[in-house]
């Protein structure tokens, strides 16, 4: 039985676990600054639509990078390790948007 | 040269603002506000259908149903797109009169947690349904570790989604209360 993990499926994890935490810490940079809510409103027009920009490129540019490295042979994890990276960035990424909006809102 | 340019720049005015009318009215007469909120929800539901179909599939991997669940993988991934495509054009150009009607009924909280938390959690179930169909690639019916990351995932796009789809129940619940409120 084979067990390994394709180089995308590691590199792509690990960058969504990333963009996940880096989401939520923008919605509290902008929410927390006028300056960069302005400047991310300037840029497309609407706030929402440079952060969905912003975050999408990033899990994108990271995802790439991550199977490029190693030589092109991608990051080695294991699949434990993986899991609870994904699930990490997903239990993080919620409690910081929701944390953020229950004192601030 | 300048004159001209002037009435150039009074055409694309005139252009845009006459455009801008008729598809309000367009708008307006066809319900498109309520029908593009509905086509978001409904492709939303659509990822989350798929991606627990996805589940069940994985618990039962084997060569016969592999192509199914890479298909069903990308369905979900492809709803969550076009739910986020509909829901983001609906956002921008609509959500500000529920929002103002929102904040000045008794559920404010509607508009101030429910919504400005949803559309950032929104972002993140759309690179999770984005991640199912890479994670899915793998050979699922020959790699354990493979499958125990794809239930993972699968489990997790259906109870964010789900959780998402209360946050914009609460959220209509809000524009709601706030009319009737205004009746009284």
């Amino acid at each position: 039985m084979q067990n390994s993990i394709s180089k995308y499926t590691v590199s792509f994890g690990l960058s969504f676990a990333l963009a996940s935490v880096l989401n939520a810490l923008l919605v509290v940079a902008k929410e927390s600054s006028h300056a960069v809510q302005g400047w991310m409103q300037k840029l497309t027009g609407h706030h929402w639509v440079t952060h969905c920009v912003i975050i999408i490129a990033a899990f994108v540019f990271f995802g790439l990078t991550f199977a490029k490295a190693n030589g092109g042979q991608g990051l080695k994890i294991g699949a434990d390790s993986l899991i609870k990276i994904v699930v990490g960035g997903v239990v993080a990424g919620y409690l910081i948007i929701t944390g953020f909006y229950l004192i601030a809102g | 040269m300048q004159a001209d340019c002037e009435v150039a720049k009074k055409f694309a005015l005139a252009v845009w603002i006459l455009g801008g009318v008729a598809r309000n009215n367009f708008y307006h007469k066809n319900n498109m506000n309520e029908i593009i909120l509905m086509v978001h929800v409904l492709f939303g539901v659509g990822c989350i259908i798929a991606a627990v179909w996805v589940f069940v599939d994985v618990l039962n991997a084997s060569e016969s149903n592999l192509s199914r669940i890479k298909w069903m993988s990308r369905a979900s991934a492809i709803f969550m797109w076009l739910a986020i495509f509909f829901g983001g054009y609906w956002y921008v150009v609509f959500y500000k009169v529920d929002k103002a009607i929102i904040l000045k009924g008794p559920w404010p909280f509607a508009h101030n947690f429910f919504m400005e938390s949803k559309e950032h959690l929104v972002i993140m179930l759309l690179l999770l349904a984005t991640y199912l169909p890479v994670a899915a690639s793998n050979n699922l019916a020959g790699n354990k570790d493979a499958r125990r990351l794809v239930l993972w995932v699968a489990a997790m796009v259906p109870l964010l989604g789900l959780m998402i789809e209360g946050h914009g129940a609460i959220i209509a619940m809000g524009v709601k209360v706030a009319l009737e409120a205004g009746q009284h």
